[in-house]
């Protein structure tokens, strides 16, 4: 059955509507039609021409920073998951009320301060004369180098989502029937193993899409490669600002916004599917 | 300790910071027998089943099972699986998977799990919603799958807190029978906890009330009824009419005096001079329209009111001092009885139909 549509409700989920349409369907059906405009003699002019989807995906190096990409951006879902589970896991079940709010309150401020001035110190950390290798000089080792490694951008990543991760699981922990938990153990399962066999199954809905969301930011960023990853391997942020500053290429770059837009739309898709698999509604 | 103690609870005392769950509790479950443990709530029930199923430590005391003191087994060492209120199935699992849960702990290879949950679906009759999920099952069905999930282990003891609460009335009564004709049937020890009466009378061997974290009384469910052990057994029954008063010699043996009257008490029953209380079974207490020759215990009263649930009338009286008395009688038995609101009758019965109490 439908539900007429009433002013009332209109009026609260029109503005909402007309942002939407403003702001992603007109901007994303202007890079279609983008991604369709040729470049001659660095000025644009609208074209009906696929000339820049055949060049882009005959590129090796698309590819390649395609590939870097996603398994970056899925290295960083997964690290990050696995690293804040044990830390949203004794927020949600070892900590007292008060200790709790001030826990979720603790991961709410990195979220005070920009990403950007959060990399940059970082770079003060792991730079060859950061404060890691002054300290390891002290007792005679290293420098290693840290900065611009893979290890650093993923040290980005975490940066990045690692508090929004902890918060997003801690709201699907918090929300388990504890009777389950004390049924299991009722039935020989022992505390550890109550976690893969309980808590992470109870808690797939929100563990999936706390990964989701650390795959969406590291997907996209552009800061942690360029800033902390030096720049290599190149990922498709990189391969975009190279593309638009090399001639004017817009529409190349628009071709590889889209891809990037396609693949993250899959994977959420994907992503809800399979946290929400088996769930009546 | 008796060959066929299965628990004992020997001084067992659980404190929750300054509160006092359960004190002093000492009391011995028989092998294959269907014990009830009731009382209303916070009266340290349940948190004598979890203290039993491992779930809470006691803080004082020792729990014996199978003569093997258990205070320091963590839940998941011990054979004392439990059914919880909420019943507590897994929702991320199926019917089946319910089942083999705890098989699976237990490092039963794939075959023989199956074959042994297949045996418990099939004694449950859930066999055709095994693949089923359990959001899409009814009260009753869930309720078997509880059942056949923490039976599947084929445990010597099952812990059952008020699994039949979520029920309605008919389907109460139905998995009533289920419970009491499985327990027979597997000689599995029972312990089932409950606020309801009717739950624990109709289907427990012994019954033990508990009120404040003590035990009031333990007994098969007739003596209870029969022979209250406290005035708050009595009371809380509330099945019988209560007099409380105290004791006197009198002519042939010893009376009790109250507000509402003198009564004859059946033989020597307390010491002369000891304040108790009189209980009669509402079924055991009369009535006439004229004070009936030879009675000795008779009562005046006013009829308050009536109600007939089934078969049964029960008539709401009042003395003139204000006492309630309840009259529990067949509907033909009542039939030549003027019942209306004010009729003055007399409510009376025989001195061994009274059954005294200490403390008044």
């Amino acid at each position: 059955m439908r539900r007429p549509i009433t002013l009332y409700g209109l009026t609260f989920s029109l503005p909402l509507l007309i942002w939407q349409v403003l702001f992603f369907v007109f901007p994303l059906l202007f890079l279609v039609a983008l991604s369709f405009w040729t470049v001659k003699n660095f000025v644009m002019q609208p074209d009906f021409d696929p000339v820049n989807w055949t060049t882009i995906y005959g590129r090796a190096v698309f590819w390649q920073a395609y590939g870097t990409t996603l398994t970056l951006a899925a290295a960083a879902a997964v690290l990050t998951s696995a690293l804040a589970f044990p830390a949203s896991y004794a927020i949600a079940f070892k900590l007292s009320d008060t200790a709790r709010r001030w826990a979720v309150f603790l991961m709410v401020i990195p979220f005070f301060t920009s990403y950007l001035v959060r990399i940059y110190s970082w770079q003060i950390f792991l730079s060859d004369n950061g404060i890691i290798n002054v300290i390891l000089g002290g007792i005679g080792l290293g420098p290693f180098q840290m900065l611009n490694t893979v290890g650093a951008t993923m040290i980005g990543y975490l940066t990045l989502a690692f508090p929004l991760v902890v918060l997003l699981q801690l709201f699907s922990l918090v929300f388990i029937d504890r009777t389950l938990i004390e049924a299991a153990h009722n039935m020989r399962c022992g505390r550890l193993r109550t976690v893969f066999e309980v808590v992470i199954p109870s808690a797939r809905t929100g563990l999936v899409i706390a990964a989701l969301f650390c795959f969406i930011l590291a997907f996209g960023d552009f800061v942690s490669p360029v800033y902390l990853g030096g720049g290599e391997p190149t990922t498709l942020s990189i391969l975009i600002t190279d593309t638009t500053k090399s001639g004017q290429q817009w529409p190349r770059a628009a071709v590889i916004a889209l891809t990037m837009i396609g693949t993250l739309m899959v994977v959420a898709f994907a992503a809800v599917k399979f946290a929400y698999k088996g769930k009546s509604k | 300790m008796s060959r066929d103690t299965l628990v004992s609870f020997e001084g067992v005392v659980k404190t929750f910071g300054s509160f006092v769950a359960v004190q002093k509790l000492d009391f011995e479950i028989k092998k294959g027998e269907f014990l009830a443990i009731m009382g209303s709530s916070g009266c340290g029930k349940t948190t004598t089943l979890r203290m039993l199923a491992g779930l809470e430590a006691p803080t004082e005391g020792v729990i014996r099972l199978s003569g093997k003191p258990i205070n320091d087994l963590p839940t998941w060492s011990r054979d004392t699986p439990m059914v919880w209120q909420s019943l507590a199935l897994f929702p991320f699992l199926n019917v089946r998977e319910n089942v083999e849960f705890a098989l699976k702990m237990r490092g039963v290879g794939k075959a023989e799990r199956r074959k042994r949950a297949e045996q418990w679906l099939d004694r449950m009759q859930i066999t055709e919603f095994a693949e089923r999920n359990i959001s899409q099952l009814s009260g009753g069905q869930r309720q078997r799958v509880a059942l056949a999930r923490s039976l599947v282990v084929e445990p010597e003891i099952l812990l059952l807190d008020e699994p039949l609460s979520a029920l309605d009335a008919a389907l109460k009564v139905r998995m009533q029978s289920v419970l009491k004709n499985l327990q027979r049937e597997t000689g599995i020890t029972f312990v089932y906890v409950t606020h309801s009466q009717s739950e624990a009378f109709s289907m427990a061997d012994r019954v033990v009330i508990m009120s404040r974290g003590v035990i009031e009384q333990i007994g098969t469910p007739q003596e209870i009824y029969r022979t209250p052990r406290t005035r708050f057994v009595a009371d809380f029954l509330g099945s019988s009419n209560l007099f409380s008063g105290k004791v006197r010699a009198g002519g042939q043996g010893q009376v009790l005096e109250t507000p509402t009257g003198q009564f004859v008490l059946y033989g020597q029953v307390a010491a002369v001079g000891e304040a108790a209380t009189l209980t009669v079974l509402d079924t055991k207490t009369h009535l006439s329209v004229e004070k009936p020759a030879g009675a000795v215990n008779v009562v005046p009263v006013r009829v308050i009111g009536e109600e007939f649930v089934g078969a049964t009338a029960t008539l709401y009286l009042e003395t003139a001092q204000g006492q309630e008395i309840r009259v529990q009688k067949g509907h033909d038995e009542i039939a030549d009885l003027p019942t209306d609101i004010g009729q003055s009758l007399y409510a009376w019965w025989n001195p061994q139909d009274g059954h005294l109490v200490a403390e008044a």
